[in-house]
């Protein structure tokens, strides 16, 4: 059962870097609406990483569609159809010329998918430990079974 | 009144005989007038024509009078009278009212009102005979103890800009002084011009305490209190002086019945003459404009309804009463209606469109807030949508119109009133510490003058030491008259080297041409050169100006043009003809001796003349196709990116060629009216935006130039300028027989204008109140830093702004626009407009002082931007229910105090919107669908749009149409003579005689057209034959001068049209009626009052906008 330990340690990764470029991104949005940033920078940093989170995510949410996580898959699937639309729209990156006008809705956006994550992040912490633990037991039932023979 | 009288006399005293003297009567009679209500106004007014019966009667009235005042508001001239009658009751009492029949009463406040406008020119100059009588029966009026009280207050004198400055009370017995004062400067000083008394109107603080309300506004007059009363029961019985009163209702023509005339007024309008008290609330602060006025004489007979049995009917109609103070709280009409349908429900059937308000005098500034704050920057650089700043949330969310302003930081200033330039040197710019505010007219010093206090932030500075003055008795620093940053609302400031991120570049033109064979067809090469060649000398900015070219076709050919040194010049064959270098590696771009490629102009003068004498010639041969304007970018970029400056690029074939390839689109019928639709109207690729980012990065200003008779994208091209503060032109199937002069005038224009260069602006605001959003063309930097490479004076910004608090403690609200550049010169400035605009808690009030020409503007603008996202038709739907909401927000807050029954009713001050509103639907850039413009045409008119000065939007959405024939036939040619016979008229198509010759004009095009009837002598004396005889299509705009009195009559009208707006190059255009489909698309399509192409008509529409306010 190593394996599913393994997959959920992948998933936790993936979750965690899915998190950490979106507080990047809001990041640079708040230091440019602060002004501690020019719209060239900020919005050249946040496209640097819109692409790399998408195909992330889409690993993700795949990774549960092949390894039979449904419910996990099911969850993941709105942000992924999202990302899609907006990518097929051309929408997907910050637009330097316009970036205030939009600020206020990216920043909310990426809030909105932050929160999701986090949670996300909450159960998949829960399932890991499960698995480690499950993991754990069935070992020591082995060990137990195995130190049970002598 | 007798008693009152004498009190009055008293007031005069000293002044009055002198001053009374024929030239001085207006003041006098102003001031014995005014006292009452009308103050101010009244007084400037009252010419000396009043004066002997005026005098009487207006003294005591003047009581009376304050209450009416506020009614006074210029405009109402017709109105007035309603309000007025109330307030005769209590002073009636007082006045001997003889004079007065009942009736007079009510209609006395009327007169008075009334009397201001009255006095035209004309009736000034009485005859001498009239002001003696005047000065005389002041001066009988003994000087009673009751003048002090109560009217004394209302002294109108004050009002005038002449009078402001009162001598100290002369002999006043009690003590008016203000009174006194205004009667002796009056006299004095000569008499005031008529059109002085409107501006004079500003509220002046001195009026006495009788009229709380008021007193802001009117002047007080000492000794007007008692006199004012008997003042209207005076006008009455002396029809001489009457006359004048009715006159104003009239539009200025005396009227010698005055006391039938009043009675018949109040009758129209619901004014009550029962009303208590004179002054009405409202009025508290606001002081009359003259100047509204004015207009609104003119308007009457436009628009009013007739009152019942009035005996003016036309002039009732704009009308909005003056409020009846007391009375009934309110049963004046503070507004303007418009009377659809002559029986309740039927509206198809009443509205009479002679009576539509349209804008025949052009763009109306408001006044009042000039002269609430004559220390605010002109308007033509700052208005504000209102200048009446909501103090809470509830209040803006009732304001349904767009709450912002907008800006024009360089607008061209007259002759005289150029910006003065502060150098500070020694001590640095004065700033507030903490919100960075520029030292303006509205600091306060305190603390003897070593301390100021922001008027933003209301934080104390400290005065450095090099800036220290002494404060006088009244806390004004000492040296105010050597420091013109506080006194004056507009200053530059030159900036010391904390200003700037790198040494101040040099002004630097570069120019991207495109060779392709469509551009050498049509002739646009050769005359862009010739241009360019005339304006080296006029370049702003020698000897630094530097400048460079570029050309490409399917490859991009730089120039070198570098002038060898003198040393080296007879080593090296030196260069007197440029060096043309060819890149075809459109892939990867590289700039050859990228040295050299800009040269300063000075020093290369001989080899940048030889290239453009060379450049037609060189490419006349060519029959490349194709475009590779994407590299050619790049590789202009790469040159410029060093320095910033200034690119032209004259474009004329689609780009096909590398980065940013442009394809055919907008072709297809079927993505009209679908959710794709907007997509044609925002750049393709996005190419477009990044290297605009990139430009506005590093200082680069594009202004697009674009000639093809084909579809060029200006969609995705536009974008360049619009977000680098550019400006777009557009040339549609440019031909060098045509458009020769256009192109020359506006490159040139373009060229040798100042401008500003690597410019940023900022707008800074009172706390509590935030910028929300800007519309215009330029970038961004900062949530609230404009980004602007290159500014000029055609150039304007609008914003949002929005309340932060729900509810705002200040009672002013102060606004600073800054925009620091680099001059042409080379040094750094910050150029400063400062403007306060006053709180309030009243939602009519924020109406009234509603600023049309911005509002329309930002409307404009905002429906542009909406057309980017949404569909044409959501963008028209937008405006139009902005205008509906309003105008039923305007609805709610007066149908329960007024039966307004079927009438539509809006704010005087926003008689225009509606029109406005119609044409803006109407526009090249939002009107109809795929047929009904171009989509080039429509894209190049929305960027343009986004730019334009309040003053050129509005005569592009309401261009004139002027009657030339009989000017040019009988009119001598003098001067005035112009504009005295040839008046601007409504935009349909009845104003179009078959038998005349017409001018239209809308800033950016002139179209003159024939009437089918003219006579054929007129014709051929201005057109040649053969083009007269059959059609213009093919001499489209050959309008030549001939030889002749007549033509050279037209070409000097239409250059003297010309210079009116020098921004633009109006090429003209002729027409001959029945010809289609010339006449319909220059003339026809653009009468906006008509009915065109699935459009309303002007009554329409304001039928559709009267239901939906009513719904």
């Amino acid at each position: 059962m190593a394996w599913e330990v393994i997959l959920w340690v992948i998933f936790f990764i993936l979750n965690i870097s899915l998190i950490a470029a979106n507080l990047y991104q809001i990041v640079c949005l708040t230091d440019l609406e602060a002004d501690y940033m020019n719209p060239y920078d900020s919005s050249s940093r946040i496209n640097a990483v819109v692409i790399p989170e998408m195909l992330i995510h889409g690993v993700f949410c795949g990774l549960f569609l092949v390894t039979g996580h449904w419910f996990m898959f099911i969850l993941t699937l709105p942000i992924t159809i999202y990302s899609a639309m907006l990518y097929s729209k051309r929408r997907h990156l910050i637009d330097v010329t316009e970036v205030f006008r939009s600020i206020d809705a990216e920043k909310k956006y990426r809030i909105v998918k932050l929160a999701f994550y986090l949670l996300l992040f909450v159960l998949i912490i829960i399932r890991l430990v499960i698995e480690v633990v499950n993991n754990l037991i069935d070992d020591d039932e082995e060990g137990v079974h195995l130190f049970g023979i002598f | 009144m007798g008693t009152e009288n004498p009190n009055r006399v008293n007031t005069y005293p000293g002044p009055i005989p002198t001053p009374f003297a024929a030239p001085r009567s207006n003041m006098p009679i102003s001031s014995s007038s005014s006292h009452p209500v009308v103050g101010s106004e009244a007084s400037a007014f009252r010419p000396t024509s009043v004066p002997a019966t005026l005098t009487t009667p207006f003294s005591s009235p003047g009581p009376t009078v304050g209450s009416g005042t506020p009614g006074f508001r210029p405009m109402q001239p017709g109105r007035p009278t309603p309000s007025y009658g109330p307030p005769t009751t209590g002073p009636t009492q007082r006045f001997p009212t003889p004079q007065f029949p009942s009736a007079a009463q009510p209609s006395m406040p009327p007169t008075s009102g009334v009397g201001q406008p009255i006095f035209p020119p004309t009736m000034r100059p009485p005859p001498p005979g009239h002001v003696p009588p005047m000065s005389t029966s002041l001066n009988r009026q003994p000087p009673p103890a009751p003048m002090g009280s109560p009217p004394q207050s209302l002294y109108s004198v004050s009002s005038r800009p002449n009078m402001q400055q009162p001598t100290p009370p002369t002999g006043p017995p009690s003590s008016l002084p203000g009174y006194i004062q205004s009667n002796t400067v009056t006299s004095p000083p000569p008499p005031p011009p008529p059109g002085s008394h409107q501006g004079g109107y500003t509220p002046q603080p001195t009026a006495s305490s009788s009229f709380p309300s008021h007193q802001g506004v009117y002047t007080p007059q000492p000794t007007a209190s008692s006199p004012f009363s008997s003042n209207q029961g005076g006008y009455t019985p002396q029809p001489a002086t009457s006359s004048p009163f009715p006159s104003n209702h009239g539009g200025y023509t005396p009227q010698p019945a005055t006391s039938s005339p009043f009675p018949s007024n109040q009758g129209g309008y619901t004014p009550q003459p029962t009303a208590s008290s004179p002054f009405p609330s409202h009025q508290g602060g606001y002081a009359p404009q003259p100047t509204t006025a004015a207009p609104f004489s003119s308007h009457q007979g436009a628009y009013g309804q007739p009152p019942p049995g009035a005996s003016q009917p036309g002039m009732y109609v704009g009308g909005s009463a003056p409020p009846t103070g007391a009375m009934a709280g309110g049963l004046v009409e503070d507004f303007s209606s418009l009377s659809l349908g002559s029986t309740p429900g039927s509206f198809d059937v009443g509205l009479d469109s002679k009576v539509l308000p349209r804008p025949l005098d052009g763009d109306v500034e408001p006044t009042a807030f000039a002269g609430m704050y004559p220390m605010n920057c002109d308007s033509r650089f700052l208005r504000l949508t209102t200048s009446a700043i909501p103090n809470s949330q509830s209040l803006v969310s009732r304001w349904q119109l767009p709450l912002g302003a907008v800006v024009c930081p360089l607008a061209e200033a007259p002759e005289g009133e150029e910006v003065p330039i502060v150098n500070f040197a020694t001590t640095g710019i004065v700033r507030c510490r903490r919100c960075r505010t520029y030292v303006n007219p509205y600091v306060t010093f305190t603390d003897g003058g070593r301390k100021w206090r922001c008027n933003i932030c209301a934080l104390l500075n400290d005065v450095q030491n090099d800036y220290f003055a002494h404060l006088d008795a009244t806390g004004k620093r000492v040296d105010l008259d050597q420091h013109p940053e506080l006194t004056k609302g507009s200053v530059e400031f030159v900036a010391p080297a904390e200003y700037m991120v790198r040494p101040p570049m040099p002004p630097l033109y570069f120019f991207l041409i495109d060779v392709s064979i469509s551009a050498v067809k049509s002739g646009m090469l050769e005359v862009m050169a010739q241009t360019i060649k005339s304006c080296l000398d006029k370049l702003p900015g020698s000897p630094r100006t530097q400048i460079g070219f570029i050309t490409f076709d399917s490859t991009i050919h730089f120039y070198n043009m570098k002038a060898t040194s003198l040393l080296f010049f007879f080593f090296q064959s030196s260069l007197t003809q440029p060096q043309m270098m060819v890149v075809s590696d459109l892939e990867d771009i590289f700039v050859p001796l990228p040295d050299d490629l800009l040269v300063n102009l000075s020093d290369s003068r001989p080899v940048v003349e030889a290239f453009l004498d060379s450049l037609p010639s060189m490419f006349q041969d060519n029959v490349n196709v194709e475009s590779a304007f994407g590299p050619a970018l790049k590789a202009a970029f790469m040159v410029m990116s060093q320095l910033g400056g200034k690119l032209l690029i004259f474009q004329s074939t689609l780009p096909s060629l590398g980065v940013g390839r442009l394809r055919l689109r907008g072709d297809d019928l079927r993505v009209y009216g679908t959710d794709k639709e907007h997509a044609l109207r925002i750049p393709e690729d996005p190419f477009y935006k990044q290297m605009a980012a990139d430009f506005t990065k590093f200082q680069v200003a594009v202004n697009i130039y674009a000639f093809s008779d084909k579809y060029t994208d200006i969609a995705s091209l536009g974008t360049l300028a619009k977000y680098t503060g550019g400006q777009v032109y557009y040339y549609p199937s440019f031909h060098s027989a045509i458009h020769t002069e256009k192109l020359r005038h506006e490159l040139a224009r373009d060229l040798t204008r100042e401008t500003a260069w690597e410019a940023v602006m900022r707008i800074r605001c009172g706390k509590g109140v935030r910028f929300t959003s800007y519309h215009g063309n330029f970038m961004l930097r900062s949530t609230d830093l404009l980004a602007l490479p290159a500014v000029d004076c055609d150039k304007a910004y609008a914003m949002q702004f929005a309340l932060e608090e729900t509810l705002l403690t200040t009672q002013i609200v102060y606004f600073q626009v800054a925009l620091l550049y680099t001059a042409s010169c080379g040094e750094r400035r910050i150029r400063v407009h400062t403007a306060a605009a006053s709180v309030v808690a009243d939602l009519g009030e924020m109406y009234r002082q509603a600023d049309t020409g911005a509002i329309v503007s930002l409307l404009g603008r905002l429906a542009i931007e909406k057309s980017l996202t949404y569909k044409l038709e959501d963008a028209r739907n937008a405006i139009q229910l902005r205008i509906v909401k309003a105008l039923k927000e305007y609805r709610k807050l007066h149908a329960v105090q007024h039966r307004v029954g079927n009438r539509m009713i809006y704010p005087e001050s926003l008689k225009y919107l509606s029109i406005y509103g119609l044409s803006l639907c109407k526009s090249t850039a939002l009107r109809g669908g795929y047929a009904d413009a171009q989509l080039d045409e429509r894209c190049a008119a929305g960027f343009t749009m986004m730019a334009l000065p309040v003053k050129k939007m509005l005569k592009l959405l309401y261009p004139s149409l002027l009657r030339v024939d009989e000017y040019l036939v009988k009119a001598p040619r003098v001067d005035g003579e112009f504009e005295r016979i040839c008046k601007r008229l409504p935009l349909v198509a009845e104003s179009l005689d078959s038998r005349g010759i017409y001018i239209f004009d809308d800033g950016f095009r002139f179209v003159v057209w024939f009437g089918r009837m003219l006579s054929p002598d007129l014709a051929r004396n201005l057109v040649d034959e053969d083009s007269s005889a059959s059609d213009f299509s093919k001499s489209q705009v050959c309008l030549n001068e001939r030889e002749n009195e007549l033509s050279r009559k037209l070409m000097g009208i239409l250059k003297r049209l010309r210079e009116g707006d020098a921004s633009y190059y109006q090429l003209c255009h002729l027409v001959r009626q029945g010809e289609q489909p010339r006449e319909g698309f220059f003339l026809l399509l653009n009468l906006v009052e008509d009915q065109v192409g699935g459009m309303n008509g002007y009554a329409d529409w304001i039928i559709q906008i009267h239901r939906q306010v009513q719904q």
